[in-house]
């Protein structure tokens, strides 16, 4: 007996070893292929059922910096098939590699799928695979994906999967787009508590025609002139889902609009132009800084609902061109904090008067600040945010706080110089 | 076998307290929050505080004649009080109630490392290693699951609580809004439904003998209950703030889907940072669980060493939880009435046994 105690923990960690693989499941790097992104179409052979997958499959070799290879950053595959995870094993059939979600950057979609009534039963396959993460961003795509991946060739960042990184984080940082908030999760749980509208980023390579107005971010993606050799594809602007279906667009200035009135999305240091109240001919450059939360007041329980909505904003001047000394004359300052608060106001109406009309719901956030009105779930959904909604009473006021004037406050006089 | 002599069996309060954590505690990263949502919606916190309310007479009343019947466990308690009769119909009830608790609970737990993790190992093989490793620890006995549930405890409260950090970060309070969830007569309802989330407590009362002495047994109970409150009230709002009401509603394993979710700096799959903390738990619980089932059966059938039905308890557990075709859905109805049947019986119990004590003048002695 006692020669075989010290024979029995050794028979353990032998039959423990085995275990250390992670059993079936263990899989080695070299044998998988990384899809970045994932890219939904609606299927050409016009069989309702299927759709047109479209694989952006990373080479991970290109990221090793002491050895390049010759092999390109990236690699496509479209196909039909009828949903994201059956076209796992479809793709195996031309890639030699195990097909994985891990590193998922991004899923495209294209306008016309998105629109499509079926499109949220594609949209839910991905909670059933494990591999996808509810982190995942969601891009609408003005074209066809595939044509998107191909247009799509950004100039300095060639591996593909920090490219997507990258455009989202400065793009989000800059409010053109609505990164924070448009993920899968997001756009699920948006979607299952059906009282808002979820916003997802929008992007092109396709240039269109845009009359160039005075304001300076009116546009959406492909609208922007961008001259000399760079990639062709855009980031700006939103598209806007009701009841998981895309039903309009927001232009990149009324994404930033979006995402100063809602504090769930994170906004950073925003640049942008406001007219010069002495004159008419130029613009001034601020950044844009939220640094206290909106304070939205709601009185739901009267018969004519409202919302009364204060939004402080912090502004530094950081250009003018019109020369005006506002830096040393306190009355200058104030007509100016007036015409920037009247100019930014006037947008946000545009906006709400836009979602109240045109989409019958809205992006704000205010949904779930009206649940505060609220004792049960019951008594919520009985009262019905989206169809109450377009009925409300919106009041919005700004509040504009001018912070400094950039690193020299001071500004020649221009009179006294061309004398 | 020294050291085992050395400490007669007992364990002592850092022991206890560990194995009530990890035991209880644990329920809020398996299937039980997902069945608090659908009762009362994102007012669960509300929930399992009433609850706390709820399952506070019969655990004080536990831990009253735990006190008076010094040296004493629950069985000798119950066979003194209600006679060799009616305490062996008891007893029967109870460990019936605890196998099928393990067999419920262990097809579930299979199910998440399946579905969440390993996905292409067959679910018997999973089956086999989980069980396995907890009958191993079980057969060692309770000062073993002690000591072992003590040296991980704090890995697994660090784990537990970066990640309610980052979830309250991360979260939106508001989400907890509208404050009364399904409404105060449903939250009530539910409320005495789920009670028997806390029939753990009663368990405990079965190794109270194995415990230092009746204070340090009473003081890691009240502890280990407020811990156990606090840590749930806290997840379950943490859970809502992530996903709100209507997403996490959804899921079958909230936990599981936090940690998948969460971001920690530039760190992305964080997941498997605290899978191996859960899963070391959930060995520690399974254990706790055979060890308990075997405990019963001994004394139930007067076996003086119990600890060799381990194995055979196991290989049941193993078998009955192999059957049934897809493990969530019918195991989580199956648990769903279970714990809706097996709720008086652990709120009225110690009430029974108190109100027995009282007539027969046990307290005055």
């Amino acid at each position: 007996m006692r020669k075989f105690q010290h024979l029995s923990p050794i028979l353990f960690f032998i039959f423990i070893i085995p275990l250390l693989s992670g059993c079936w499941d263990q899989t080695s790097i070299e044998e998988r292929a990384y899809v970045v992104a994932i890219g939904l179409d609606k299927s050409k052979s016009g069989n309702e059922n299927q759709i047109q997958v479209t694989y952006l499959l990373g080479n991970p070799e290109f990221s090793k910096k002491e050895a390049m290879t010759n092999e390109p950053p990236m690699e496509m595959i479209t196909f039909d098939t009828n949903d994201v995870t059956v076209g796992k094993n479809k793709a195996n059939t031309v890639i030699a590699k195990e097909i994985s979600f891990n590193l998922l950057s991004v899923i495209l979609v294209s306008e016309e799928f998105a629109k499509d009534k079926n499109f949220i039963r594609w949209m839910y396959d991905t909670t059933k695979e494990r591999e996808i993460k509810r982190k995942t961003p969601v891009i609408v795509t003005k074209e066809e994906t595939t044509k998107f991946f191909k247009q799509n060739r950004p100039k300095l960042e060639s591996r593909i999967h920090k490219y997507y990184d990258y455009i989202l984080k400065y793009g989000s940082e800059a409010g053109m787009i609505p990164n924070s908030e448009s993920n899968i999760g997001k756009y699920y749980r948006t979607t299952q508590a059906d009282a808002s509208l979820y916003l997802a980023i929008y992007g092109t390579s396709e240039k269109s025609d845009y009359s160039r107005s005075n304001e300076e971010d009116s546009f959406m993606a492909g609208e922007m002139k961008v001259g000399e050799e760079t990639n062709k594809v855009q980031f700006m602007g939103s598209a806007v889902f009701k009841e998981g279906k895309m039903i309009g667009k927001l232009t990149g200035e009324e994404t930033r609009a979006t995402v100063l009135l809602n504090d769930t999305l994170e906004m950073g240091a925003i640049l942008a132009t406001y007219k010069d109240p002495f004159d008419e001919r130029y613009r001034i450059t601020a950044k844009l800084l939220k640094k206290e939360k909106t304070d939205v007041k709601m009185d739901l329980k009267n018969p004519l609902p409202k919302i009364n909505v204060s939004i402080p904003i912090y502004l530094d001047i950081l250009t003018q061109h019109s020369m005006v000394d506002y830096a040393n004359d306190s009355q200058k300052r104030e007509r100016l904090k007036q015409s920037i608060e009247e100019e930014i106001s006037d947008t946000l109406d545009a906006l709400i008067k836009k979602t109240q009309e045109e989409f019958k719901g809205e992006p704000f956030g205010w949904a779930t600040l009206a649940r505060k009105q609220f004792l049960t779930i019951k008594e919520f959904e009985n009262y019905d945010w989206m169809k109450t909604y377009p009925e409300i009473d919106v009041n919005i006021e700004v509040k504009v706080n001018i912070g400094n004037f950039g690193n020299q406050s001071d500004v020649p006089n221009l009179e006294e110089m061309r004398d | 076998m020294n050291s085992m002599d050395s400490t007669k069996g007992k364990i002592g309060l850092k022991e206890l307290l560990a194995l009530i954590l990890l035991d209880v505690g644990t329920k809020v990263a398996d299937d039980t929050p997902h069945t608090f949502y659908e009762d009362f919606g994102n007012a669960a916190w509300i929930g399992i505080l009433l609850i706390g309310l709820i399952t506070l007479i019969p655990i004080l009343l536990l831990t009253k004649l735990i006190k008076l019947y010094k040296d004493k466990n629950l069985i000798d308690i119950i066979l003194h009080l209600f006679g060799k009769y009616i305490g062996f119909v008891l007893l029967f009830i109870l460990w019936i109630m605890q196998v099928f608790a393990n067999i419920s609970n262990s097809a579930i737990y299979t199910d998440i490392i399946g579905t969440m993790y390993f996905n292409r190992t067959p679910v018997v093989v999973i089956y086999v290693v989980l069980v396995a490793v907890a009958a191993y620890g079980a057969k060692k006995g309770v000062e073993y699951i002690g000591s072992s549930a003590w040296v991980i405890l704090f890995w697994v409260i660090l784990s537990l609580l970066i990640i309610l950090v980052v979830t309250f970060v991360q979260g939106e309070f508001t989400y907890i809004f509208p404050i009364l969830g399904t409404g105060g007569w449903e939250i009530v309802k539910g409320s005495y439904n789920h009670s028997s989330l806390l029939t753990d407590f009663l368990y405990f009362g079965f190794i109270a003998s194995n415990v230092k002495n009746s204070t340090v047994f009473n003081k890691g109970i009240w502890i280990g209950f407020s811990i156990v409150i606090l840590s749930f009230v806290l997840a379950l709002i943490g859970y809502v703030m992530l996903f709100d009401y209507y997403g996490v509603r959804m899921f079958d394993y909230p936990y599981h889907e936090t940690i998948r979710y969460i971001e920690i700096g530039f760190l992305t799959n964080v997941e498997l940072l605290f899978f191996p903390f859960w899963l070391v738990s959930s060995f520690i619980r399974f254990s706790f669980y055979l060890y308990l089932s075997a405990l019963l059966f001994g004394a139930l059938f007067k076996i003086k060493h119990f600890e060799y039905v381990v194995p055979a308890l196991a290989a049941l557990t193993m078998l009955v939880g192999l059957m049934p075709e897809s493990a969530v859905f019918s195991m989580n109805k199956l648990k769903i009435i279970f714990l809706n049947v097996i709720a008086p019986v652990f709120l009225l119990l110690p009430i029974l046994l108190w109100i027995t004590a009282k007539l027969k003048g046990d307290f005055k002695k």
